[in-house]
């Protein structure tokens, strides 16, 4: 299961290959007839599917909503207009161009790789500036800096005269404005190009961890992935794909100015990403497709006369249809037509051999030795003190309780561990490794990995996957430790059956015993376990005993648990250490804990 | 020092409408977790009010109370039609709903208006100056500056005296409790967008006496400017929201007198630039409402 090549390299590329031939097959049929406009019409078509196939590797697979996309498709474009026009042509219109760039002379191929070059470069920056911002799902800060990006572009291309001829008339490439690209070669090859990229980038390692963080932005940090490496590489492929489509509108327009690359075609690449559905490569083409129809039957349209649909046949019927496009599929539809279904899913299916769950091995995982120490931890915030001093130590032999009344500081001792929150004072060591000050995935590459009380899984992932992304991370991060396989955790959770299912699906204990194994899979040295009975009846508790048990037996971990219910701490606790207002009030057995007057006057509030 | 002074006021004059559109913005942030770009859309709607009225013969007194109106309608409406069914979905749902309904706004208006910009006549006071001393004041600055107060005192009395004002703050801290308190939500993200509706009002009502002209586009540049003062003041704070438009007032005029010539036309780049660098650097705003994810 690790490496599974049929699923993630032998039936993509199947599967991006029927797409390209489906899409060309289409494409020749539709322009037999020799008509130029739709010959026309079938090569800005294919030429835009390739520049949101180049969104769909950023917006699909990160969730990160840009709007300036079509702002690094600017620069591209006006790059490769300016390297690729001929010198006499450039005398003629840029004159005082600076660089010495009117004399220029590059072939088209080597003005798209200059094109390409420098987008990237700026790209590299942009991304630097998004990760600063903390970029994620749906993230304002993301929507603000990629806006900013279209304008500035937008502004300098039409105030910078000597450069681009500014905004009336633009560049051109020869003076009646004709098409220059001649024949569709370079469109299929990049085509087929962009379409296999943007397939094969979600299957791999860089594309799975965005999809977790797509999905759970912070989860996916406790869990040890960091989603700014991998939003940057999904970035810089992404626009390199824009790029080389922008390059070739340019080309195949023969001319560019500054409203060729603005909100027009904003809204247009993105109408057809999201219709389609923006997770799934085989979606970007419909919705390519369908806007693609859409716009040129609602185009023809507008200029018909039909008695009594003069209210609706007239222009702007198909700017009406684009933003009623983007509208309707957010409201009735926000996942697009295909979800993040692919062709080759289908496939798969039909190829793989029959599974059967891993025969249970024997434990084999030494035991870690490790010690995990929290040693006086104060946080306040404003004015409360939610914790006071509070200490705690566990090694990996044993299974640590942790409990208090509502408001005890619990939780907030593990996000101090964890690195959600920051502490004011005091230190985590792990093994006399300093914790403190790490960021959230520093610790969980340490060998803590933790549930939430609330759990948050990567809902729109399969049982599978959820564990398989986490596994993903601690192969590279935890190679000390021997990793159970991904199937094995999936059987030890009591999820075989439900391995495919969207993780969104699973009823609540089976969500609880997934993210169990998801925080399993990490390979960690403890356990740190938020409520995992919450919400449980009696039995589904005690079942939960073993289940944790098995678990961290499985990867040799030590365990910290908060729970409420008494039945399961002392069913599973070798000590107990209870909080109350931010203090810790006792350490014991559960036993010991269970007679002991302070504890008892924190729970039922007498005081003596 | 003379020279200062009035481009502050300059600035204030310019801010004041900025704070009331980003206003209306952060209010209904706060009800929605939707950051609204169709807010530019009441101000369009407004600006071909005020195009026709003008046509059927009415003049400012009759138009500027029609604009608030029919602003308020205008946002009822696409509450009612749009963001109503994306209440609680992803963000990125809803930002892209939000972009939807402007674009689909705009395109109805090419299609059934024209794309062309049409001109209405300017009140003829907003080009006087009052001479102080050295000191020449334009008074339709001051005019929006009074304007401003007034709405905004208004708005600070209805929020923190009235029940609909008390709901829609408790909704805009915690949306959950406050239903569990018993707050009816449809009634305070109607009168959330109701109240930003009449704040893009009186916005409207100063931004068409100074451009004069309606088109399908005419609420984009508004729209960005509250957009951009909201999230100056960290998107879910209402005086937030103030202090991030009269900021952004400020900035633009002193910009605009300090930048060379021929950069001029570049002043909204710029601008749009810093607010992408103090995002980058304080992704939380300006002024912060630190809204801690709970785990």
């Amino acid at each position: 299961m690790q490496t599974d090549p049929l699923r993630r390299a032998i039936a993509p590329t199947l599967g991006s290959a029927f797409l390209f031939l489906l899409l060309l097959g289409g494409s020749l049929l539709y322009t037999a007839n020799g008509d130029a406009s739709s010959n026309s019409l079938v090569t800005q078509m294919l030429i835009n599917a390739v520049v949101v196939l180049g969104l769909q590797i950023y917006i699909g697979n990160t969730g990160v909503l840009s709007f300036g996309h079509i702002g690094f498709g600017a620069i591209a474009g006006y790059t490769f207009a300016i390297c690729a026009i001929s010198p006499e042509r450039k005398l003629r219109q840029i004159p005082n161009a600076p660089f010495g760039l009117a004399e220029i002379d590059l072939t088209p191929l080597q003005s798209g790789m200059v094109a390409l070059t420098l987008t990237i470069i700026v790209a590299f920056v942009i991304g630097l500036a998004l990760s600063r911002s903390g970029a994620r799902s749906g993230a304002v800060a993301a929507v603000v800096i990629t806006l900013a990006l279209l304008f500035v572009v937008h502004e300098v291309a039409r105030n910078w005269i000597d450069l681009t001829r500014g905004g009336k008339t633009g560049l051109s490439f020869s003076p009646l404005g004709n098409a220059t690209l001649q024949g569709k070669l370079p469109i299929y090859l990049i085509l087929i190009g962009a379409i296999a990229l943007a397939r094969l980038f979600k299957e791999t390692r860089a594309g799975r961890l965005a999809q977790a963080a797509r999905e759970d932005d912070l989860a996916a940090r406790v869990m040890g992935i960091d989603p700014a490496v991998q939003q940057m590489i999904a970035l810089l492929l992404s626009v390199a794909v824009v790029s080389a489509g922008s390059a070739l509108r340019v080309f195949e327009l023969g001319s560019i100015n500054p409203r060729l690359f603005f909100f027009d075609y904003t809204l247009l690449t993105l109408t057809m990403l999201i219709v389609g559905g923006r997770n799934s490569v085989a979606g970007t083409l419909v919705g390519v497709l369908i806007i693609t129809a859409g716009s040129e039957l609602t185009r023809n349209l507008s200029g018909m006369d039909v008695p009594g649909m003069n209210w609706l046949l007239r222009d702007g019927l198909t700017d009406i249809f684009l933003g009623g496009a983007m509208l309707g599929f957010m409201i009735l539809r926000p996942a697009g037509l295909l979800g993040d279904w692919e062709v080759d899913h289908w496939l798969y299916r039909r190829l793989r051999r029959a599974e059967s769950p891993p025969a249970p091995s024997p434990v084999t995982t030494a035991r870690s030795t490790s010690v995990l120490q929290a040693a006086k931890v104060t946080v306040h915030f404003g004015g409360y003190q939610a914790l006071d001093n509070a200490s705690l130590e566990a090694t990996a032999g044993e299974v640590v309780g942790l409990i208090g009344p509502n408001g005890a500081g619990k939780t907030t001792l593990l996000n101090v561990i964890t690195g959600l929150v920051r502490s004011d004072s005091g230190r985590i060591e792990l093994d006399g490794t300093v914790l403190t000050g790490l960021s959230p995935h520093g610790i969980a590459r340490s060998g803590l990995a933790r549930t939430f009380q609330n759990f948050r899984l990567f809902s729109a992932l399969s049982v599978r996957e959820n564990i398989g992304v986490v596994h993903l991370m601690a192969t590279r991060f935890r190679q000390s430790r021997s990793l159970p396989p991904v199937d094995t955790l999936v059987t030890q959770a009591g999820l075989w059956e439900h391995r495919d299912r969207r993780a969104a699906e699973l009823d609540y204990g089976s969500a609880r015993r997934l993210e169990l194994a998801r925080a399993a899979a990490a390979g960690p040295d403890f356990l740190l376990l938020d409520e995992p009975t919450s919400g449980m009846s009696d039995h589904e508790s005690i079942n939960m005993i073993d289940q944790v048990r098995s678990m961290a037996e499985l990867i040799g971990a030590g365990v910290v648990v908060i729970d409420h219910d008494l039945n399961f701490i002392t069913g599973i606790c070798d000590r107990v250490y209870v909080l109350d207002q931010g203090r810790v009030i006792a350490v014991g057995t559960p036993a010991e804990i269970s007679v002991n007057p302070a504890v008892q006057a924190a729970y039922l509030g007498t005081t003596d | 020092m003379i020279e200062l002074i009035q481009q502050i006021i300059d600035g204030l004059g310019r801010g004041g409408i900025y704070a009331l559109l980003a206003l209306g913005i952060a209010v209904i942030f706060g009800v929605m977790h939707l950051i609204n770009f169709a807010h530019g859309e009441l101000i369009t709607v407004s600006a071909y009010t005020s195009y026709w009225l003008f046509a059927s013969g009415f003049n400012w007194w009759f138009i500027a109370p029609a604009i608030i109106v029919v602003a308020v309608l205008t946002a009822v409406i696409i509450e009612f039609v749009a963001f109503r069914w994306v209440r609680g979905a992803p963000d990125f749902t809803m930002l892209m709903t939000s972009f939807g309904v402007h674009f689909l706004v705009q395109a109805l208006f090419v299609m059934y208006v024209s794309a062309n910009f049409r001109q209405f006549p300017r009140p003829g006071w907003i080009f006087d100056t009052w001479r102080i001393g050295d000191l020449s004041l334009e008074v339709f600055d001051l005019a929006v500056i009074a304007a401003t107060l007034v709405t905004l005192l208004g708005t600070y009395w209805l929020l923190q005296r009235t029940m609909f004002g008390v709901s829609l703050r408790a909704a805009a801290e915690d949306f959950d409790t406050a239903r569990l308190m018993g707050i009816r939500s449809n009634r305070v993200i109607r009168g959330a967008f109701i109240l930003s509706g009449v704040l893009a009002g009186v916005a409207a009502i100063f931004w068409l006496m100074r451009s004069g002209q309606a088109g399908p586009t005419a609420g984009l540049n508004p729209m960005l400017k509250g957009v951009l003062a909201a999230l100056i003041g960290g998107l879910g704070s209402l005086s937030g929201a103030v202090l991030g438009g009269i900021t952004l007032g400020l900035v633009e005029v002193l910009l605009i007198s300090r930048l060379p010539g021929g950069t001029a036309g570049l002043t909204d780049g710029i601008v749009f630039l810093l607010i992408a660098l103090l995002f980058v650097f304080r992704p939380q705003g300006l002024i912060t409402v630190r809204r801690v994810e709970r785990v």
